[in-house]
């Protein structure tokens, strides 16, 4: 990763939102099986719960993808990352890096933005 | 965290307000479509209903959608439940006062048909004298009512050995997205395609150029929306949920009277808004079935670019071959 980008994306100083211009709804039919294989232990990774779309560029996202992105809301990134590890059985240290890859993706995209 | 899944509904809906026009586009694909219209209480009710689908955003066309008096108040009504209201104009009726009526109404964005950067040429393509100038006027005064605006494009005989004059334009007029629409040979489209119609070996030359020219230019995003650009095996960056063709996978289309089809260029209907759930259309229809799982055949069922492309447009193979499964006749990749 580009060392720039950790300053913009520190997580102790920047809260992030999302773009209000992004269109973006949640599956629920495929939310609930979601939770219902999750539940069960299954692998979940691959069923998406929500689709974002804004100007041509679409995403379609799991469960973690969702909830991060539903926190984008002023939040900080370790206020959601902690959230997150609270309410799901992930390794803290993968879901971190993770979750700051998928940041740095949405932010590149333009679907979010960071504030002081 | 990213999948790819099948959706619950369609992001966006295209809706044929209105089949009436003032122009006389010799590439028309309406023209021979049924002029009866919803009225504005019935639409009204169409569109809470694919609101509670789970749509997020609507597209007017026709015909000229501002035909419709009541076009604004159709559109603040959808604006007003939450769905992002876009339109395809040709322009000539956007002066200064309607473009800030559009911004009050909730357009967000509107797209204005220009088919060169000379105008007698697209005058002539458009059938309307004087029709260049007005669009050009119009993009200023959506510009100024700040209006997001785009120029849509038919890429055709007129006008594929522009692209870097077409989108000197667009920049030069400061409009947000340029799109490059493949020629689909439906209603007039058909009738004179001949005339207009590029040969497969000629979409190819155009989509090499036009996908370089969109890598190069920064300040306008560039949209080109036919799946066969796959078998070029150029890097695109804009992500898309589903391949091949979007039509009955992200959007659909309905009429000016309410029916309901994959595509603004697919006549196959699958339904009718005023009579049936849009959900159930969506869920159900053996067409959209179809069109969701197309097999190979032909040349397609030994080319390698096939999962990518899924067979190229769909609308474009039904309308010259009788087939939407059938491979793309634009297609230059030849039989291996």
């Amino acid at each position: 990763m580009h060392p720039l980008r950790l300053q913009v994306t520190d997580p102790v100083i920047m809260k992030v939102f999302r773009n209000p211009d992004v269109l973006w709804r949640e599956e629920d039919e495929q939310k609930a099986q979601a939770y219902e294989e999750l539940a069960k232990g299954e692998d979940v990774e691959e069923i998406g719960t929500s689709v974002l779309f804004s100007d041509g560029v679409m995403l379609s996202l799991n469960i973690i993808g969702t909830e991060i992105w539903k926190q984008c809301d002023g939040r900080g990134v370790e206020e959601i990352i902690a959230d997150l590890i609270d309410r799901f059985e992930v390794d803290p240290d993968v879901l971190r890096k993770d979750a700051t890859a998928f940041l740095a993706e949405l932010e590149q995209k333009g679907f979010i933005r960071y504030e002081d | 965290m990213k999948t790819n899944n099948f959706l619950k509904a369609p992001l966006t809906i295209n809706w044929a307000v209105t089949n009436r026009c003032n122009f006389k586009c010799r590439h028309c694909y309406s023209r021979t479509d049924p002029s009866e219209e919803l009225d504005t209480r019935t639409l009204f009710a169409c569109i809470e209903k694919i609101v509670s689908a789970g749509v997020l955003s609507i597209n007017f066309g026709g015909g000229e959608p501002l035909l419709r008096k009541d076009l604004l108040e159709i559109s603040a009504f959808a604006a007003g439940l939450g769905l992002r209201v876009s339109m395809n104009s040709n322009g000539y009726l956007i002066d200064r006062e309607r473009a800030l009526g559009l911004k009050a109404a909730g357009f967000s964005k509107v797209g204005i048909s220009l088919d060169s950067h000379v105008a007698d040429v697209h005058d002539n393509f458009r059938g309307i004298s004087g029709s260049h100038e007005k669009a050009v006027a119009a993009l200023a005064y959506l510009r100024e009512a700040r209006i997001k605006t785009s120029i849509s494009t038919v890429i055709c005989r007129i006008n594929h050995h522009s692209i870097q004059e077409v989108i000197a334009f667009a920049v030069g007029h400061g409009v947000h997205q340029l799109n490059f629409h493949n020629f689909k040979c439906s209603g007039l489209g058909y009738s004179n395609k001949d005339e207009l119609d590029l040969s497969a070996q000629e979409w190819k030359e155009f989509y090499i150029n036009a996908m370089e020219a969109k890598q190069e230019v920064k300040d306008l995003e560039i949209s080109l929306d036919d799946p066969i650009i796959a078998s070029l095996g150029m890097k695109t960056e804009t992500d898309s949920l589903v391949k091949g063709s979007v039509c009955g996978k992200l959007s659909l289309n309905i009429k000016s009277n309410g029916d309901i089809t994959p595509c603004g260029f697919i006549p196959i209907v699958i339904g009718n808004i005023v009579s049936d759930e849009l959900k159930h259309v969506w869920n159900t229809s053996p067409v959209l079935d179809r069109m969701r799982n197309k097999k190979p055949t032909g040349k397609c069922s030994t080319c390698k670019s096939y999962e990518d492309c899924l067979g190229g447009c769909s609308a474009r193979a039904l309308a010259l071959t009788g087939d939407f499964n059938n491979p793309d006749p634009h297609c230059w990749v030849h039989e291996s």
